[in-house]
């Protein structure tokens, strides 16, 4: 509470200080919502976001951000216990956590291109992450091709029941609150370490005046404690907690392609990703967009999203029929899934002048309003008979940003 | 050569030729008008973008290749 408390405070002296220290500045404020429903799973997530961002010189911009993640909802503790077939409300546990995530970054500018960095701090009751990223922007042929190179090195720390008597996977009891950890103090909470690598390179290109085109590679590797701790599966005769390998390597590609539709002045988007990792979850993601400008003022974007997914090597819907192995999940990330997304936004920036505003120091103001609706398939994945009954979701996102 | 070794060639091949033909391509400064418009540009969606990968990648099992902000038209 303390250090949430403290960089409230550094943020909201930032905000006001922002707009005097830099000839230019940005505040953006924005929160979204995401909703699950349909059964009695439900889950709330809540992401507040604050970024101020300075430029004290041409070539230098400082930001400073801080996000939190407030979920509240149900989840079922022990998956595919012999209860969850009558109703799978009696086996679930409510869940209300908040994590928080302070950023700071620097990116110095060039003609030859751009640098930046970043490091972000994440902390919760029974999880806490560092993460630096750095990155570098180069435009070349007349600016017409744009290379962009970062890479990602992030140490995070999960809290677990400490159970040193626990030789095998199968005897490991699962964490059920998180009192006590992160406190060094409570022998029953132990840590475990997780490292990360994200490798990320991306080619942008203007084929025409009206034609640009994105490829991004991306690849992750995930190294130490994958499982949830608060999990745990039926293996037949008894529950252990999940047991996900130690190591995933992730491999993702992306491309994109944007054409501008002259008579209507609008442009459409489309963009297909194919996913692929050494747990031998595959995925194909395709998004199709169409954007128009209203008035120079407001942009309306309407869009759709498909996503299909294999499920993971060592997935299983019933470990106590159909053990895979060495090891056992509860994840439904990890099984089958189809998703289909609709959604909706727009964007409305007013700058002196315009509609007779009169904005003060501002140089401009932006509403962003964003809304999709999802839904989501498991065909491979139930709560021993039943199935996912929280299949639907809404995200909304509200966003105001204030450029000086 | 396998037909594995021979496609991954393919492959690299036909990237340097695409990378080769992008020294071609010559929009001019004056042509950029629509590339510049934020319709055009990637990542134009910002920190609503960037705040629904981070909502569907705790929701689905794969993530990355997301969206990189610039639009190849010398506007940012």
């Amino acid at each position: 509470m303390r250090t949430l408390l403290s960089t409230v405070s550094v943020l909201l002296v930032a905000l006001v200080a922002a707009p005097a220290l830099a000839d230019t500045a940005e505040i953006d404020a924005y929160s979204t919502l995401f909703y699950e429903f349909g059964g009695p799973l439900e889950m709330l997530v809540v992401n507040p976001q604050v970024r101020v961002r300075v430029d004290p010189a041409d070539e230098v911009q400082i930001t400073a951000a801080y996000e939190a993640d407030i979920v509240s909802g149900a989840s079922v503790a022990v998956v595919d216990s012999p209860s969850a077939d009558v109703d799978v409300i009696s086996s679930a546990t409510q869940l209300d956590d908040v994590r928080s995530v302070v950023t700071g970054g620097l990116t110095l500018n060039s003609p030859f291109g751009r640098l930046r960095g970043s490091y972000s701090y994440g902390f919760e009751s029974d999880y806490t992450s560092h993460s630096f990223t750095i990155g570098a922007r180069s435009e070349v042929f007349e600016r017409n091709t744009t290379f962009d190179l970062s890479y990602a090195r992030g140490f995070d720390s999960v809290c677990d029941l400490n159970q040193p008597r626990a030789q095998e996977a199968v005897e490991r009891r699962r964490l059920d609150v998180s009192d006590g950890c992160f406190d060094g103090e409570n022998d029953l909470r132990t840590a475990h370490d997780l490292a990360l690598q994200t490798f990320q390179g991306s080619w942008t290109q203007a084929w025409a005046p009206i034609f640009v085109t994105q490829l991004t590679l991306t690849a992750q590797l995930v190294d130490g404690f994958q499982s949830n701790p608060y999990r745990a599966v039926w293996l037949g005769r008894s529950a252990a907690q999940e047991h996900h390998p130690d190591n995933r390597f992730r491999y993702a590609a992306s491309l994109g392609a944007r054409l501008w539709i002259e008579p209507l002045s609008g442009a459409l988007s489309a963009r297909v990703r194919v996913y692929r990792d050494n747990w031998d979850v595959r995925s194909i993601t395709a998004e199709a967009a169409y954007e128009q400008s209203i008035d120079g003022a407001v942009r309306v974007r309407v869009r759709g999203r498909y996503y299909t997914q294999g499920a993971a090597a060592f997935f299983s819907d019933d470990y106590g029929i159909r053990p895979v192995g060495q090891y056992f999940t509860g994840d439904r990330e990890l099984s089958d899934q189809e998703s289909f997304m609709a959604g909706l936004s727009l964007v409305w920036t007013l700058t002196p002048g315009s509609e007779g505003a009169n904005l003060g120091p501002l140089q401009a103001f932006r509403l962003v309003l964003k809304a999709d609706y999802i839904h989501h398939e498991f065909p491979g994945f139930n709560y021993v008979r039943a199935s996912v009954p929280n299949n639907n979701s809404i995200m909304g996102t509200l966003g105001i940003e204030l450029i000086f | 050569m396998d037909s594995r070794s021979s496609s991954k060639l393919g492959i690299l091949l036909l990237l340097l030729l695409a990378l080769a033909a992008t020294g071609c391509v010559m929009v001019q400064p004056a042509q950029r008008e629509f590339l510049a418009d934020p319709a055009m540009t990637f990542g134009s969606e910002g920190t609503a973008g960037a705040m629904e990968e981070h909502v569907l990648s705790n929701r689905e099992g794969s993530a990355g290749a997301g969206a990189v902000t610039g639009g190849g038209c010398g506007c940012n």
